[in-house]
């Protein structure tokens, strides 16, 4: 067939049109993107940060600029506090849950009678909105709940009382079981994803040169998956921290409240020049969660450079 | 060996003990714990000495590891029972463990629609809101993917100046909490009339979908070599056409992956929803807020979680089907 091939019309030439297409191209196929994410992402940001400084026109007030709102705020009693539950309440599920989440994926990597099956079953809650978390546990451990019941029936509590208080309270067990039963299949799901792509040969090669299950699990696999790990905690705990409908429902109902729901009862005030504060909230809320995000990120960083991989 | 013992007993028996353990601590029966712990340990010995011997090799399950997941797929299923057994009740008093009056028995003398009856009627608003999350999520969808794939593609493909910066920026709103975010766009789009509005939902739902979208696609194009594309071009097909009959077709199975990815989120979404919704528009998860938020559970509220768990089935069967996992590696793995 080389007869054909020189028949072939040589490449276009680039023309002065196609040169300027080539140099708005890249601009032009991510404006859209950008566009619309400043516009909503930035732009709320900006009117969130403008309104906690003293700027609403909307509501008659325009002192900007005055940090009122945030002095007021961090001097208020139970603001600590409430930073404090807010982190409590997101570190702890976090924690567990990638525990739970890395044993699960590595299990998940075995062959096993029922794996379709399972790997069906055990992504469930992921494509479910939480509250459907929040109604199961409400069901099964609220203080009149099944279990409960089922201790009742067994004799060992005598009334709804002697149950311990795991929904409604600040200990906060039952908002941290539903982001775990929430939040184990995402993180098992991106940790199970990495193994994939790792495929097993180098766990192989430690195990043929006379690791033990424990050497090579701790040297080996673990650091292999851990970019998987960071995103999934980054991603777990940011959301975690900022979760509003969950410790709504389930959380104490008296001070303090975590930030978020703090934030909303400020803007849900009847009381309009309250929404400023919600706005100084919500911004206290990104601050913190941000700064301890980066300084988990560089603190995996500087254990990459450690191990020499960057 | 001549028989496999099946660990599913073990692991319910061992979570009953469990359960009866924290129990009895919790509510100061120490004699009676401290019986149980010991009972416990027998039952562990007992465990440990009669799985022991199933190990086969690294590629098998551990009699740990297996009983590990029975215990997820218990947890995670196991409470939709009584979840569906209180959809049925009438009345389910303390300190009963099935309902005194089933929900069949006592419809027809019920004043008003009680439970599936209830759910049904237009009352409740579960088909309206159903039918909002659906219009809404696969609009979203359709935005998501046109705003979403060009980007992608220039992400995947060119290298420029602030192409790291970019691909930050549209991870941010995964690691910015959806409240400060939600309650800035609240103000905002009451200012401009959008709040309670379909196009208002719509809008706020493209910021947590975008980054989902933005990391499939750039996956999707990194994973398609550009000789298609170029032979197409030297053979004579203007960029259109290149775009229509060589590029879409390959790419289709990547962009239906993206597209479950966020008709899943955009369905899931609570708080912007009820942000700017206002109570004018209900989508499913909103209408389940107004059934659960008062703490408490009634046939009712039983029955609509339910049916908002539907479509999170119909999704999982889905991308079960077409999302291969190595898109969320190459979406979070780094």
């Amino acid at each position: 067939m080389v007869s054909t091939r020189k028949r072939l019309p040589a490449p276009p030439q680039p023309g002065p049109r196609q040169h300027l297409l080539k140099r708005f191209y890249i601009p032009l196929m991510l404006a859209p993107v950008v566009v619309v994410f400043s516009s909503l992402f930035l732009g709320s940001l900006i009117v969130a940060l403008l309104q906690s400084f003293g700027y609403a026109p909307l509501y008659n007030v325009d002192e900007f600029p005055t940090v009122r709102h945030y002095s007021q705020l961090i001097s208020a009693p139970g603001f600590w506090q409430s930073v404090g539950l807010t982190f409590y309440y997101a570190i702890v599920p976090t924690i567990i849950g990638t525990a739970f989440s890395v044993y699960l994926a590595l299990a998940l990597r075995r062959r096993f009678y029922g794996k379709a099956l399972f790997n069906y079953i055990y992504k469930l809650p992921l494509m479910i909105p939480y509250l459907v978390g929040v109604a199961l546990i409400i069901l099964l451990f609220a203080n009149g709940g099944l279990i409960a019941r089922t201790l009742f029936q067994l004799g060992l509590i005598e009334s709804t009382r002697d149950f311990p208080r795991i929904l409604l309270s600040h200990g906060g067990w039952g908002i941290m079981i539903v982001y775990l039963w929430k939040q184990i299949p995402f993180t098992t799901l991106i940790v199970f994803s990495v193994l994939i792509g790792l495929g097993p040969e180098s766990e192989e090669a430690a195990l043929t040169l006379g690791a033990s299950r424990w050497q090579t699990l701790w040297h080996v696999t673990l650091p292999q998956i851990m970019p998987g790990i960071v995103s999934a905690t980054i991603i777990v705990f940011a959301f975690n921290f900022g979760s509003f409908e969950v410790p709504f429902i389930l959380g104490a109902k008296i001070s303090p409240f975590t930030l978020p729901v703090e934030a909303w009862r400020a803007f849900d005030d009847a009381d309009y020049t309250r929404r400023l504060r919600a706005m100084a909230i919500v911004m206290v809320i990104s601050l913190i969660s941000s700064l301890l995000l980066i300084s988990y990120l560089s603190l995996y960083r500087f254990y990459e450079r450690r191990r020499g991989r960057v | 060996m001549s028989r496999r013992r099946h660990p599913l007993p073990w692991a319910i028996g061992s979570l009953a003990l469990f359960v009866l353990l924290a129990a009895s601590l919790l509510t100061g029966r120490l004699a009676l714990a401290a019986a149980l712990a010991g009972l416990g340990g027998v039952v562990a010995i007992l465990a440990v000495t009669l799985f022991r011997r199933h190990q086969g090799g690294p590629q098998r399950l551990s009699p740990f590891q297996r009983f590990y997941l029975w215990f997820v797929g218990i947890a995670v299923l196991g409470p939709f029972i009584p979840l569906v057994i209180a959809s049925f009740a009438f009345r389910w008093n303390w300190p009963d463990l099935l309902p005194s009056v089933w929900w069949w028995t006592a419809r027809t003398t019920a004043r008003t629609p009680r439970g599936w009856d209830y759910v049904f009627s237009p009352i409740s608003r579960v088909l309206e809101s159903t039918a909002n999350t659906v219009i809404i999520a696969l609009i979203v969808t359709l935005v998501c993917i046109v705003v979403s794939l060009p980007a992608a593609r220039v992400i995947a493909r060119e290298n420029f100046r602030g192409k790291s910066l970019i691909e930050f920026f549209l991870l941010t709103p995964l690691i910015v909490p959806e409240i400060a975010v939600g309650l800035g766009i609240l103000i905002t789009f009451i200012q401009i009339g959008l709040a309670g509005s379909y196009l208002g939902i719509v809008i706020v739902h493209l910021i947590p979908t975008i980054p989902y979208m933005v990391r499939v696609l750039t996956s999707v194009f990194q994973g398609l070599s550009r000789d298609y594309e170029e032979q197409a071009q030297v053979l004579g097909a203007g960029p259109l056409r290149t775009l229509w009959h060589v590029t879409l077709p390959m790419i289709l199975p990547g962009i239906l992956a993206g597209g479950l990815f966020a008709f899943l989120v955009s369905s899931n979404i609570f708080l912007l929803t009820f942000f700017i919704g206002r109570g004018r528009i209900e989508t499913l998860p909103t209408l389940l807020f107004s059934e659960v938020s008062g703490g408490r559970l009634d046939p009712e509220g039983a029955g609509i979680a339910l049916i908002v768990t539907i479509p999170g089935i119909i999704l999982l069967i889905m991308t079960e089907r077409f999302i291969k996992e190595e898109v969320f590696a190459k979406g979070f793995g780094g």
